[in-house]
């Protein structure tokens, strides 16, 4: 009778600890990711060395370019993927949801990270990141110093002149970021004002903008649009002499990279350069 | 002679049946993950679990049963529609149907549907199908007669109007719905879910049987609805069926694959310059040579550029039309 209570009482215990073990979950060692965002950020971890596929545009950092693509960031290949054997594969917003699907019919752990809508949203997601490498500690401390940057700058524009300003991520057509994005945050938070802040669609009309007539133009051309585009597009704005932006000089070229790559790092390095850009006097 | 004509069909549905295997075998043995021929056939023999066999099982077989359903279902609808309209330019994709099932899966997409089950799009995309079926019929068939005219007309500007919405809701989009719907026009083998493909294949088979009993009708509307009417066939009712279940075929394959393009055009046509008019062989063998040329256009799509993939539409848009051209144009040269 002792004999099987004690044994009930192993078996108990023996369960516990599977369930724990269960819930705590098994730190992955071969991750596939999907996004360039996700790379930057698993490097960024410290979890770099786990990291056995990526997508053809996951080129930040220079390490990442040794690993092998599956993919760009639209098509992937899940046989690739498959045959990589990864205990982990981080989904993007663009990547396939068919692709998703199959990945998880055929058993594998799938996490997606939906694109962020605002800084909040960047560090939750860099955070539940940590939080499945098993990087938790890292993670928060890196939101938490990303936050206390993003605080001190913020008031440090909280009494300067709030600047109209017209962001333009898409050259052709003319595309903007409206509330909603972590870019608007980016805007905000240098003490500007986005001119497209509550505009139903991303696509904007050049017509809309020389009627905003905005402080300050900034042109951030993801991707392909290269920086030829974005200094042609520059040029264009140009044209228009009786805009506040041409008369000051205040129409802007930036990195896309810095700007729409958002870690809660980058964000903040982002938010330094747009505040620059923004108060070029209280620099100085 | 007679003799003649069918040793001459059954080398070509031999030949065919050769390919079939060929792009089934290509299909099967190339692709990015480069597993060596020899495990292939082991696991192909017995299946032994482990990644090779996810694979071959689960992500090549699965994708080359799809590819052989969409391709024979799109040049079976392509042959049933350019032999009912006796014109060569009429593909599964002019009627509009096409045209329906995508507004309908942009709608659930749009609508953010598909996070509720990935099934509500090809459920969305069968419905827009078949809306569209029944506006297209309710319009042209008047007293109990099918205008053809008028539904090739209607139907390829419900096609334009559809595609104008499209670019509508693509302008209106959130980026993430905005890729989806993308991914959706472009088209895929890479479906997921088993049972979709089932349907697909069964459906594809079904109708090819269901078809084989109206070669002769074909062959009598060849001539002229007129001629056909003198031969003893009920026109009104034939039509009204091959229509039915052509845009069934293309109502399917559209919801499952997406936008396929260029199958449904071009095999017919080849098929009708290699073994003749007649239905009876022409049927058989376009379902055949579509799902050959769309399996061996997928296997191309998935190793060109590997690890990158590109949409099987690239590529049977390029090799399909480029072929035919060539062929047209030597062909000409020839008469000259």
């Amino acid at each position: 009778m002792k004999l099987r209570a004690w044994l009930i009482f192993c078996a108990v215990i023996l369960a516990c600890s599977f369930a724990w073990a269960a819930e705590k979950g098994v730190i992955p060692e071969r991750i596939v990711s999907l996004s360039p965002v996700i790379t930057e950020e698993l490097f960024l971890l410290g979890a770099g060395d786990r990291v056995v596929g990526r997508t053809h545009y996951c080129t930040k950092p220079r390490e990442a370019q040794k690993i092998e693509e599956v993919g760009n960031v639209l098509e992937v290949s899940v046989e690739k993927i498959v045959a990589l054997r990864p205990d982990l594969v981080l989904a993007g917003s663009m990547t396939s949801p068919k692709a998703k699907e199959k990945l998880k019919r055929l058993g594998l752990r799938v996490e997606e990270f939906p694109s962020a809508s605002d800084f909040n949203g960047i560090c939750d997601s860099f955070f539940k990141l940590g939080r499945i490498i098993g990087k938790e500690k890292e993670a928060e401390t890196m939101v938490k110093i990303a936050r206390s940057k993003v605080d001190a700058l913020r008031s440090q524009v909280r009494d300067g002149n709030r600047p109209a300003v017209f962001l333009q991520v898409g050259v052709d057509p003319l595309v903007t970021m409206t509330h909603g994005s972590f870019l608007n945050d980016l805007i905000e938070f240098s003490g500007g004002v986005n001119v497209a802040r509550d505009a139903g669609s991303r696509i904007y009309s050049r017509e809309k903008v020389i009627a905003d007539d905005p402080d300050i133009i900034i042109i951030s051309g993801m991707g392909s649009d290269g920086e030829k585009a974005n200094e042609k597009e520059k040029k264009i704005w140009q044209g228009y002499r009786n805009l506040k932006a041409v008369k000051n000089s205040t129409i802007y070229v930036v990195d896309s990279d810095l700007y729409c790559a958002p870690t809660p790092l980058t964000f903040v390095n982002a938010l330094e350069n747009i505040i620059r850009l923004l108060h070029p006097h209280d620099a100085a | 002679m007679m003799q003649h004509r069918s040793k001459r069909w059954i080398f070509w549905l031999w030949l065919l049946v050769a390919l079939a295997l060929l792009a089934a075998g290509s299909a099967l043995f190339i692709g990015p993950s480069g597993i060596p021929f020899k495990k292939i056939f082991q696991v192909l023999w017995n299946r032994q679990g482990g990644i090779e066999d996810q694979i071959i099982w689960g992500i090549r077989l699965p994708r080359l049963l799809l590819g052989f359903a969409i391709g024979g279902s799109l040049s079976l609808a392509g042959v049933i529609l350019q032999g009912m309209f006796r014109n060569p330019l009429v593909e599964p994709y002019t009627l509009g149907i096409s045209g329906g099932a995508a507004v309908g899966v942009s709608l659930s997409i749009l609508l953010g549907l598909y996070h509720v089950s990935i099934l509500t799009m090809p459920l969305a995309g069968f419905l827009g199908a078949c809306s569209m079926i029944l506006l297209l019929y309710g319009l042209n068939a008047k007293k109990k007669v099918l205008s053809l005219q008028g539904l090739l007309l209607t139907g390829v500007m419900i096609n334009f109007i559809a595609s104008s919405l499209i670019m509508l809701f693509l302008a209106l989009s959130r980026s993430e719905d905005l890729q989806g719907i993308i991914f959706w026009i472009m088209g895929s083998l890479d479906e997921p879910n088993g049972f979709l493909i089932k349907i697909a294949l069964g459906a594809s088979l079904l109708f090819l049987f269901v078809t084989y009993f109206f070669h002769s009708d074909l062959n009598a509307l060849a001539l002229g609805e007129e001629e056909a009417l003198h031969l003893g066939v009920p026109v009104e009712r034939t039509k009204r069926l091959l229509f039915i279940i052509t845009s069934l075929l293309v109502g399917v394959s559209v919801a499952v694959a997406g936008m396929i393009g260029f199958v449904g055009l071009v095999v017919p046509h080849f098929m009708r310059r290699i073994v003749g008019h007649d239905h009876r062989i022409l049927l058989v063998a376009s379902f055949l040579a579509g799902g050959v040329f769309l399996v061996f256009c997928d296997t191309l799509a998935r190793t060109v550029i590997a690890p990158l993939e590109l949409p099987v539409g690239v590529i049977t848009g390029i090799l399909g039309g480029s072929l035919f051209v060539w062929v047209l144009t030597r062909e000409r040269g020839g008469k000259v």
